[in-house]
């Protein structure tokens, strides 16, 4: 196979974030095979708001973890700004998370930083300086409403504070777009709410482009666009 | 990642228990303390020696003794008169011959069993100028047959002001001697002490001795029915290596080979290389030590990988690279390994000179006599080399162990390490 030495990144005027075709995975289960993903298409547009909605084993973890770079298809391809992640090496799929906002299920924010520090951190990963950092978490957790709280630890916040803070944090490197993992999915309902219109704000005003793996059907309702999965195939693609 | 913050990130990590890395630092500590310990300690007992040597032990003199085969039994004794052939050879300045016989001596109500030294009284001043020198007395030339100098631990032998010997005292000295029918006949003269001999420290071979008891030549001759002495010390007009060794050599040839010559140099040579196996052993030792503390290193922060591999998995979907995480865990290691070299050095260079202080080790010596014991003071010497290397040592140490872990958590994959609880 052959690794690009430097990845060339889509045109930005080009509209598609995220392309899949034919993607496969196949796990070993032990020695037996499974196929959690069995030939999936999908395009993402530009500030799309996009639900993919399915029970537990249709292969939506798989696919957000393909569409992450966190993982390489057993088969297909996975276009990420115009880039075939499967034909990268660990370095370049490293440079490829950077622009992918994630935000997970259990908001895996470092608990001994603070707020402020979970969101500086993939800025300091990026290599930005201390000042300019510091002065944009500042700016990303007001966003999120959070900046009265930025001195707290994980552990001081609810979880919808952490959540937001996870999402401040996913913003941080001005991703092409927000990767989300049942983002709701450890957080009291009302709380949740506050989460979806936090996001649906983000790409409602700001254009945020926004991938969220859910098996809740209400949350997938707030999105405009719904992909069921089933069996690792997609069996439905709806746009509100 | 800027250097600054993946160090910084390193710290946190550490911070986070900081008693468990307190204790794996505390490994790295000892193992360092340990070789400082040791070497600086040793090197300081190597730098005592040689200078107690050099004191009573010219450089430019030479020690001639008879030369004993396997049974340690001489060939041919030397004898006294023997000076006058060594004389004749070139580069000799003049040589004096010793007599040492164990005798009892009385003084002060107190029988002492010791060496009693016959030499030539002028000859051996001239040579030990600046040893052979009475504190209190005078060292009368010729001297009497009956005086007597005394080295300064016989006068006062604890030094503490406890006189037993003084100039103007008399002192019995007894020697057994053993007739050709097997009998023992105990022959006992009186002396007067006429000097004492100012403090030399240390120790010496064949120069005048703190412990020492000397009597002339010629009476210890008539006194021990003896013309045959037990060495003969040869002062060189040159103590350049050369010199010494075509003296060593004429020596040998003019008594066919039957006597052994021994420089003063070469005994400082000899005592280096015993000091340097000595050093090197302990080193090993202490090493082995710190080996240890290098598998404490590994055994931590593997147990540190497995419960870090979720966040090494946020690290990784946040886009770190695999040699940023490598860098992070590595710089923890180094971290430890660097903070115990320096407490370790510290440490161990201030348990050196306690040790040196207290004198618990090695800080006693028994003297050649029941008299009193002789107290030598070592200063530890920290060499560069040992500082710089015990550093490395730690350092490099710290690393090996720290590689295996460190590559381990960058080669994690960011999925499985996301979904590991």
């Amino acid at each position: 196979m052959e690794i690009p030495n430097k990845i060339k990144w889509r045109n930005k005027n080009m509209a598609t974030i995220v392309e899949a075709v034919n993607l496969k995975k196949t796990y070993m289960l032990g020695k037996v095979p499974v196929e959690a993903l069995r030939g999936v298409n999908l395009k993402v547009e530009e500030s799309e708001f996009l639900a993919v909605l399915g029970p537990s084993g249709s292969g939506k973890s798989t696919l957000l973890n393909l569409i992450g770079a966190l993982d390489k298809p057993t088969d297909g391809i996975v276009l990420i700004d115009g880039v075939d992640i499967s034909k990268l090496n660990d370095n370049q799929l490293a440079d490829v998370r950077r622009r992918i906002g994630f935000v997970f299920q259990f908001f895996n924010l470092i608990p001994r930083f603070t707020a402020r520090q979970n969101v500086e951190l993939p800025m300091a990963i990026a290599g930005l300086g201390r000042e300019e950092r510091r002065k944009r978490a500042e700016e990303l957790l007001e966003t999120v409403g959070l900046k009265e709280r930025m001195n707290h630890k994980p552990t001081e916040l609810s979880g919808g504070e952490q959540q937001r803070v996870a999402i401040a944090r996913a913003l941080a490197n001005n991703p092409s777009f927000l990767l989300m993992d049942e983002p709701t999915g450890n957080i009291d309902s009302k709380n949740a709410m506050e989460i979806i219109q936090l996001i649906k704000e983000l790409n409602d005003s700001k254009g945020v482009t926004v991938i969220m793996v859910t098996h809740d059907q209400r949350l997938a309702n707030e999105a405009k666009r719904t992909v069921k999965m089933l069996d690792g195939l997609i069996v439905e693609d709806v746009k509100s | 990642m800027k250097v600054a913050d993946v160090l910084s990130y390193a710290f946190s990590a550490m911070k986070l228990r900081k008693l468990r890395a307190a204790l794996t630092t505390l490994g790295v500590i000892i193992g360092i303390a340990a070789i400082v310990a040791l070497l600086s300690f040793s090197q300081g007992f190597q730098n005592t020696i040689t200078t107690q040597l050099q004191k009573g032990f010219a450089t430019n003199t030479l020690i001639v003794s008879p030369s004993s085969g396997l049974g340690g039994v001489a060939q041919t004794p030397l004898l006294i008169n023997d000076t006058e052939k060594i004389d004749a050879i070139e580069n000799v300045n003049m040589s004096v011959a010793i007599m040492q016989n164990q005798c009892f001596i009385n003084i002060s109500d107190r029988t002492i069993k010791i060496t009693v030294i016959g030499v030539d009284f002028e000859k051996y001043k001239s040579i030990y100028e600046s040893t052979f020198v009475p504190a209190k007395g005078n060292i009368t030339i010729p001297p009497q047959n009956d005086s007597i100098v005394i080295g300064a631990r016989i006068h006062d032998p604890w030094q503490n002001g406890t006189i037993i010997a003084d100039v103007g005292d008399a002192i019995n000295i007894t020697w057994t001697k053993r007739s050709d029918g097997g009998l023992y006949q105990n022959k006992t003269y009186t002396g007067q002490i006429t000097a004492v001999l100012k403090e030399i420290g240390g120790f010496s071979i064949g120069g005048p001795s703190d412990f020492g008891i000397y009597i002339p030549i010629a009476y210890a001759q008539e006194f021990f029915e003896t013309n045959e002495c037990n060495t003969i010390i040869v002062l060189l007009n040159k103590d350049d290596k050369a010199t010494i060794e075509s003296v060593s050599n004429a020596i040998k040839e003019a008594f066919s080979n039957q006597v052994s010559v021994t420089s003063a140099t070469a005994v400082l040579n000899i005592i280096s290389t015993v000091f340097s196996s000595v050093e090197f052993f302990l080193a090993g030792i202490a090493g082995i030590s710190l080996l240890v503390a290098g598998v404490g290193i590994m055994n931590i922060m593997i147990v540190s990988l497995m419960e870090r591999t979720r966040e090494i998995g946020i690290l990784k979907a946040l886009g770190m690279k695999n040699r940023t995480v490598l860098t992070i865990f590595l710089s923890e290691a180094i971290i430890i390994g660097l903070l115990g070299a320096v407490i370790g050095i510290v440490s161990g260079w201030g348990l050196a000179n306690l040790v040196a202080q207290l004198g618990i080790f090695g800080g006693r010596f028994q003297g050649a006599n029941q008299v009193a014991t002789t107290q030598i003071s070592i200063t530890p010497v920290l060499t560069p080399t040992v500082l710089i290397g015990a550093l490395a040592f730690g350092v490099i140490v710290s690393v090996v162990f720290g590689l295996y872990p460190a590559w381990r958590a960058s080669k994690l994959k960011p999925v499985d390490a996301l979904r590991y609880e």
